[in-house]
């Protein structure tokens, strides 16, 4: 679904990225780790195209996403959804709010957005909560309403980083357990996170990333630096 | 570039962002306005000095009185003659018989003047020549020319009102407008493009989170521009329409006034009603043009997408 082929990516000269080589197929659940700074955060932005790539190509279903033109990188960005550890729901919209505003912006229509945004509340377990506004709810919660809105378009792809960085323990086990419970009903799912303990519990595909370069590939893997 | 219904959401953002900085809409209004009134004002004078001159410079021409008794004939000569010099638009000929009726009618019912013409013979009014020439200042030249030892012979009198003074400084008047009035438009037309420029940015600056969230999940980038340019397109409605309604009583007596002054048998009232509407449409294209060049400056260095 997803293929790297010798990707690299610079800041100011530095490489982010070294030469990646990488293949994600469809329905894998895909586990990203290393320590901050190995670009783990940079390679989900390049899949969305928040950055550019300097060098290589990336290939989602065979279409080169670094040709693919500016006006229609919004419709890329519907096929893939993206969650971060600083959550960046609305503060002054409502659970439903958040997940409608994502399907508002791209044109669906309210009839349909007041069916589906309920459902996927109700697969995020939060139908109960779905006019509370964000500072009536834990940090677990806002991240699976985050992960609720990048669901809001049925996405291919889920990409998460860092989800669980601002949570406790209770709370990041609720967000992975959500993000494997979609990875179960057919949605790739590609996790960038440092968490040891939460990528063991996981126990699928982990790569470890140091330095800008992968460095250990694991079909059924365990976190280990 | 959208469906119906995301550009309804587009202009109703638009209006939200309009309505949420209600200080700063109001202000980035209010010079907008100000800036059409002064262009509304300069664009008025303009046209009305302008009619002015046009107007006074109709009534200038050169009444040239030839002798009596003079055949038909050389008359006509003189008349092709004259008319075929470039400085000369258009030779009016009364002739002496015409003239004659014109007056009789005009003094029918004078029944002194007219039992006076019965007791002539003759016709005792002159041949007369109604000459206007191409541009103000070859009338003096013409009249020269009419009074010249070529026609002298046959001219009796030529007169000429001179209204060049009035002229000459109605014109200097009109410069004046134009230079000032420019200039002034300018420094205005220039507040306006940076005070919108800030109230879009600070808009822009207010919707941050939203417009990260709108590029993620995957907003065209017309929709996060849209509300923006609705927001400016807003502020030249309402100035447009605030100037409008300042500019009414000013269409319905002044314009009036003057035009009756300076041309009392020409009623102009429709003829500004139509100016009313076309005033109108030049203030809202300007204001347009004004407030959407200024947000795309906004647009293009603030919003990232």
């Amino acid at each position: 679904m997803i293929k790297f082929e010798n990707v690299v990516k610079k800041y100011n000269h530095q490489r982010a990225l070294d030469g990646i080589n990488l293949q994600v197929h469809r329905g894998e659940f895909v586990s990203l780790v290393g320590l901050s700074g190995a670009g783990k955060s940079t390679l989900l932005k390049l899949i969305i195209r928040e950055e550019i790539i300097d060098g290589g190509k990336i290939f989602i279903d065979d279409v080169d996403i670094t040709k693919v033109k500016k006006s229609d990188l919004p419709y890329l960005r519907r096929k893939i959804g993206m969650v971060f550890q600083d959550i960046k729901l609305l503060p002054r919209r409502t659970a439903f709010e958040n997940v409608a505003f994502a399907m508002e912006v791209c044109g669906h229509r309210l009839n349909k957005i007041k069916v589906e945004v309920p459902k996927i509340l109700d697969l995020v377990g939060l139908l109960h909560k779905r006019d509370s506004f964000p500072h009536e709810m834990s940090g677990g919660e806002k991240q699976r309403v985050a992960i609720a809105r990048a669901l809001s378009h049925r996405p291919l792809l889920l990409l998460a980083d860092e989800p669980t960085g601002n949570l406790d323990e209770v709370n990041a086990a609720e967000v992975i357990d959500l993000l494997m419970k979609i990875n179960q009903l057919g949605t790739t799912v590609i996790l960038a996170t440092h968490a040891a303990d939460l990528v063991n519990k996981i126990k699928k595909r982990v790569i470890t990333m140091e330095g800008g370069k992968i460095t250990i590939e694991q079909q059924k893997g365990k976190y280990k630096l | 570039m959208f469906d119906s219904i995301s550009f309804l959401r587009v202009i109703k953002t638009g209006a939200t962002n309009f309505v949420r900085n209600l200080w700063l809409s109001m202000a980035a209004t209010m010079v907008m306005t100000i800036t059409l009134v002064i262009f509304s004002t300069l664009f008025l004078l303009f046209v009305l000095t302008n009619y002015s001159i046009k107007t006074i410079q109709n009534t200038v021409d050169i009444s040239v009185y030839f002798k009596i008794g003079l055949a038909e004939e050389q008359i006509n000569n003189i008349k092709t003659e004259i008319s075929q010099d470039p400085k000369v638009k258009e030779v009016v000929y009364v002739s002496a018989t015409r003239a004659f009726e014109d007056f009789k009618a005009k003094h029918q019912n004078d029944q002194l003047i007219m039992q006076s013409l019965n007791e002539l013979n003759e016709n005792p009014l002159p041949a007369t020549f109604h000459i206007k020439a191409n541009n103000l200042e070859d009338y003096p030249a013409v009249a020269e020319k009419m009074q010249s030892e070529k026609y002298g012979s046959f001219v009796d009198k030529v007169n000429f009102e001179d209204n060049r003074v009035i002229i000459e400084r109605l014109t200097k008047v009109l410069k004046f407008i134009i230079t000032f009035g420019l200039a002034l438009f300018a420094v205005f037309a220039l507040i306006a493009i940076l005070v919108i420029y800030n109230t879009i940015t600070l808009t822009i600056y207010n919707r941050k989170e939203e417009v990260e969230i709108m590029r993620l999940v995957g907003a065209t980038n017309w929709y996060i521009r849209g509300p923006f340019l609705i927001e400016s397109l807003l502020y030249s409605i309402f100035s447009t329409v605030i100037t409008g309604l300042l500019f009414i009583p000013v269409f319905t007596k002044i314009i009036p006034a003057v035009t009756n002054y300076v041309s009392p048998q020409v009623s102009l009232y429709n003829n500004s009603v139509f100016n009313y509407a076309y005033l109108l449409v030049i203030l809202f294209g300007l204001s347009v043009v004004l407030s959407i060049s200024s947000t795309f400056l906004a647009v293009r260095k603030y919003l990232k997408i």
